[in-house]
């Protein structure tokens, strides 16, 4: 290639500043690139508005108003495909149709173009439109997420280092395994963590909101589409949290759930909700302890983190086969010896180190007895 | 030790150049040797912290991981993010290319406080020693971000971490002074601010934001501090403090710090394509408008990144609606720029191929933005991999393709010597590949369902994430043969004189590398520097060349 010279330095050539002379109107080229152009952006937006669902870009939707949030993806998608066309076939061909040809010579210039006070004021203008347009769809649709019915099912739940507990109305303790819902009913969901900060989402229904300790954030839909839909961790929450994404969200028909939610409630009878009762520090009296409602309870709350097996064969945290008895474990994660005081102890009082957390008693919902209960039942394992 | 010259009754300091190899390459006051060595520390940590990001695309190739353990794999994407922001992108440009560029360009003969200058690169090394030292006590894993309680819970690295950031955040903060103070005080006489380079009203609106901005960094980074080594409860729930208190603080910070990013590299935009176009820029005042309105506007809209946060909902809205106005400014300069081409003699040098590149993929980044400020959509994708999307074809579809841009286009003025235009249109051409094939299908991912900062993810995704693995290698290879071009250029490039692209900005009408000081005799300006048609703006400059040979070179 040539040089690009300084016009100043270097004596012009005889047909230097011909290109200056080019009209600065746009001819008929422009005009049948602007033409192409829309028709391809046309294609854009046709597509984004024909397609029965949105289905090939986000995830089957599942229900209510996450199908208001199809909507403006519509909307935004074919006024992205519209600008996007435009600015890219326009860079292409100014960039190839603009470009300095070997005919020409080293010094030519291209038009002596500095403004346009009419085109600058079209693409101030027709954008300032277009955003406020964009700002009343989205603030419509933003209402309808806020004005949701509040007279429906309350749920609540709680992230967990690395997992998702659920309580619900009338029943005692959390569900840890999986979130139950009917169908068609209104749901008020309240978002909360034991810990550190997890988002709550379920993709299918286009809602997610952060899981704050201390604050409640609370998110409220309909589930309108029977199925069983991923809940996934979106805010990092430690080392486990790729792996937040095992439970689910069961939407079942009303009959399926009231059986599901009475079997629960029966299985959890025995469960004295901590919270309710205040039971909470003090002295644990361990004499007395319950193995049956200890086991009940080990395997309604505790074996989601950990197994039945030695020590080291972890799900979240250690296995708990002989943890009282294992003379090559003389000693708990927290350093104490492995008595049933101390077990009690790190029951009551939970432990965050080099092993992970485990929760205290404001957070795994345990009474005082229910830690007696359990204390004896893992004093059985050997 | 100054000698004082008179010229046309102005009295001109020209001190000596220091002759020690320490004072003259180490320790010097020349913005010009600072910038070079903004620029070559930053493109050490860039080597760094681009290692880091293919351990995380090796780790992706097998959706159950395996490559790295999770722990490891938090602490890699952390300090990946946090030296790319803040030791490679904002260093290079307002560090690197401001203080190379900007002083000159004014009319200058350095910037108003070179001590000052000096600290702050000096800072700014040992301060990125200190963040990737922290691997060796267990760095950061809650990514860039750093959100407490998690942050809390980090390894020892985290505090290190704190005390980096904020060793990296004087060095800024001292740099946006100074900068401000010398386009407020020094621009040689005639340059008004309307006649002021573009560049120059890039790196203008940027300092304010530098200044102003990094202290609420600051401020955040010390509580984090202090409650992780003394307890002192800022964030901890259990102990009263708010988790969504650092979240407001660090975004106050960090979504103008997306402007520090943007700004310069439009600045480059500006400079490159109307000097490649052979055209003026098209709607000089409006660019530099719009500059200023993004700076301002920048500082308004912080709480978008919070909407699942669970901030008041009323509260919401004027966030969402002033994100959408942010798309007007830039959408005028994206225009302006396509208009500047409209009717040029474009010579597509790599330059201007890196800075077309930028156009086409900073839109898309521009404009997934607008679908992320709209609250109803974010709530569906916040926190996925729609954001990496974003936010790369924003910091690399345009920052790093400015930066590129910016290193074609001024590497002559640093070394008097081209970078080979062949190899540069390789790195041209892989890079790109390299990048829409990683960074593209990453929004497609994000929808679907694959949250983002995860070491294993659902088998779903693999074919996608190991297509975007390979594509990430071929931009690997395009960063090597960049480096290659440029130290081999540096002894071996082309000779290219004192003005290779017929540029009309004071930089390119005195010698390559410039002198000591800058400028025998301060010039005036009577002009625009955009007049191609038009005789030289500036006057006083016929010294300037005459004890230097005037090689035209090739390109």
């Amino acid at each position: 290639m040539r040089s690009l010279s300084d016009p100043k330095g270097r004596k012009h050539r005889k047909r230097s500043g011909a290109s200056v002379e080019q009209s600065t109107k746009p001819d008929r080229g422009f005009w049948i690139v602007t033409a192409i152009l829309g028709l391809i952006s046309l294609g854009g937006i046709l597509y984004f508005w024909m397609i029965p669902t949105v289905e090939p870009w986000l995830p089957p939707e599942g229900g209510h108003p996450g199908d208001q949030v199809d909507w403006l993806f519509r909307f935004m998608a074919s006024s992205a495909a519209l600008l996007y066309t435009y600015v890219v076939g326009y860079i292409i061909y100014f960039a190839i149709r603009f470009r300095r040809r070997r005919s020409d010579p080293d010094d030519a210039l291209g038009v002596n173009l500095h403004d346009n006070p009419k085109l600058e004021a079209a693409w101030t203008i027709v954008p300032t439109l277009f955003v406020i347009l964009l700002s009343v769809l989205s603030i419509r649709i933003w209402y309808v997420l806020q004005v949701q019915p509040t007279n429906g099912l309350v749920v609540e739940s709680i992230g967990r280092q690395w997992y998702f507990t659920f309580r619900y109305p009338d029943v005692n303790g959390e569900v840890t395994d999986q979130m139950h819902l009917p169908v068609n009913v209104p749901v008020t969901l309240n978002l909360t963590s034991g810990d550190v900060i997890h988002s709550f989402w379920v993709p299918d229904m286009r809602l997610k909101e952060d899981m704050i300790p201390g604050i409640i954030n609370t998110i409220r839909f309909t589930p309108t589409r029977i199925g069983t839909y991923q809940i996934i961790c979106t805010e990092f929450c430690g080392t486990g949290h790729s792996e937040m994404n095992k439970q689910v969200m069961v939407v079942q028909p009303m009959a399926a759930y009231q059986k599901w939610y009475h079997g629960w409630q029966l299985r959890n009878a025995h469960v004295t909700n901590a919270l309710a009762t205040a039971t909470l520090g003090g002295k644990i009296q361990l004499a007395g302890g319950n193995v049956a409602a200890g086991k009940a309870l080990f395997n309604e709350k505790c074996s989601a983190c950990h197994a039945l097996g030695p020590f080291n064969q972890r799900i979240v945290g250690p296995g708990l086969l002989g943890v009282l008895h294992d003379p090559s474990h003389p000693n708990l994660v927290n350093g104490d010896l492995a008595v049933p005081a101390n077990v009690a102890e790190i029951l009551q009082n939970g432990y965050t180190g080099s092993i992970g957390h485990m929760p205290n008693q404001a957070q795994n919902g345990l009474s005082n007895k229910d830690i007696a209960n359990l204390v004896a039942y893992l004093n059985t394992l050997k | 030790m100054s000698v004082i010259a008179e010229h046309g009754g102005i009295a001109e300091h020209i001190h000596p150049e220091p002759q020690g190899f320490v004072r003259k390459y180490i320790f010097s006051l020349d913005h010009k040797i600072i910038g070079i060595q903004y620029i070559i520390t930053a493109f050490v940590f860039f080597v760094l912290a681009g290692c880091l990001a293919e351990l995380i695309r090796i780790q992706l190739m097998n959706a159950n991981g395996g490559f790295l353990t999770p722990d490891v794999y938090d602490e890699v994407y952390s300090i990946h993010g946090s030296a790319m922001v803040w030791l490679v992108v904002i260093p290079i440009l307002t560090g690197g290319f401001g203080n190379f560029v900007m002083p000159v360009q004014i009319g200058a003969r350095d910037v108003a406080f070179p001590w000052l200058n000096m600290i702050s690169f000096w800072i700014f090394p040992i301060a990125g020693l200190m963040l990737f030292s922290s691997f060796l006590m267990g760095a950061p894993v809650a990514g860039w971000t750093e959100y407490p309680p998690m942050s809390l819970q980090g390894g020892a690295g985290t505090s290190m971490w704190c005390a980096a950031i904020f060793l990296v955040g004087v060095s800024s903060t001292l740099t946006g002074m100074n900068f401000l103070v010398t386009m407020l005080k020094m621009r040689a006489p005639g340059m008004t601010f309307t006649r002021m380079p573009l560049f120059c009203w890039g790196q203008f609106a940027t300092a304010p934001l530098l200044m102003i901005a990094t202290t609420a960094l600051a401020a955040a980074l010390a509580a984090l501090f202090m409650e992780r080594q003394f307890g002192v409860p800022f964030y901890d729930p259990t102990k009263g403090g708010s988790p969504v208190l650092w979240q407001h603080m660090f975004w106050f910070y960090s979504h103008p710090a997306v402007y520090i990013m943007i700004l310069p590299a439009f600045g480059i935009m500006s400079e490159v394509i109307s000097v490649f176009s052979r055209k003026p820029i098209f709607g000089y005042r409006l660019i530099a408008f719009s500059s200023a309105a993004i700076a301002l506007s920048g500082f308004m809209v912080w709480a978008h990144h919070m909407f699942t946060s669970g901030i008041a909902p009323y509260m919401q809205l004027p966030y969402m609606v002033l994100t959408f106005v942010i798309a007007v400014p830039t959408g005028v300069k994206i225009f302006s720029w396509l208009a500047t081409m409209w009717g040029g003699k474009i010579h597509l040098t790599t330059s201007m191929l890196f800075a077309i590149g930028f156009l086409v993929l900073f839109t898309f980044g521009g404009i997934s933005g607008v679908f992320l400020a709209a609250i109803p959509f974010d709530l569906h994708v916040h926190g996925t991999y729609f954001i990496p999307a974003h936010l790369h074809f924003v910091l690399v579809g345009g920052s790093l393709m400015g930066v590129f841009s910016g290193m074609y286009y001024w590497f002559p003025k640093m070394t008097g010597r081209y970078m080979s235009e062949l190899w540069g249109r390789a790195h041209f051409v892989l890079f790109t590949i390299g990048f829409i094939g990683t960074f593209l299908p990453m929004h497609y991912l994000g929808a679907q369902g694959m949250p983002r900062r995860v070491a294993t993810y659902d088998i779903q995704f693999q074919g996608i994430n190991q297509f975007e693995s390979i594509c990430s290698f071929i931009m690997t290879a395009a960063i090597l043969i960049f480096f290659i071009n440029m130290i081999y250029s540096i002894r071996n490039g082309k000779p290219a004189g004192h003005n290779p692209w017929g540029a009309r900005t004071l930089e390119w009408q005195i010698p390559s590398p410039p002198p000591y000081y800058n400028f025998k005799r301060i010039p005036s300006v009577y002009g625009l520097p955009y007049d191609f048609t038009e005789p030289l703006p500036y006057k006083h400059l016929e010294e300037e060349l005459s004890d230097t040979p005037v090689a035209v070179g090739a390109h």
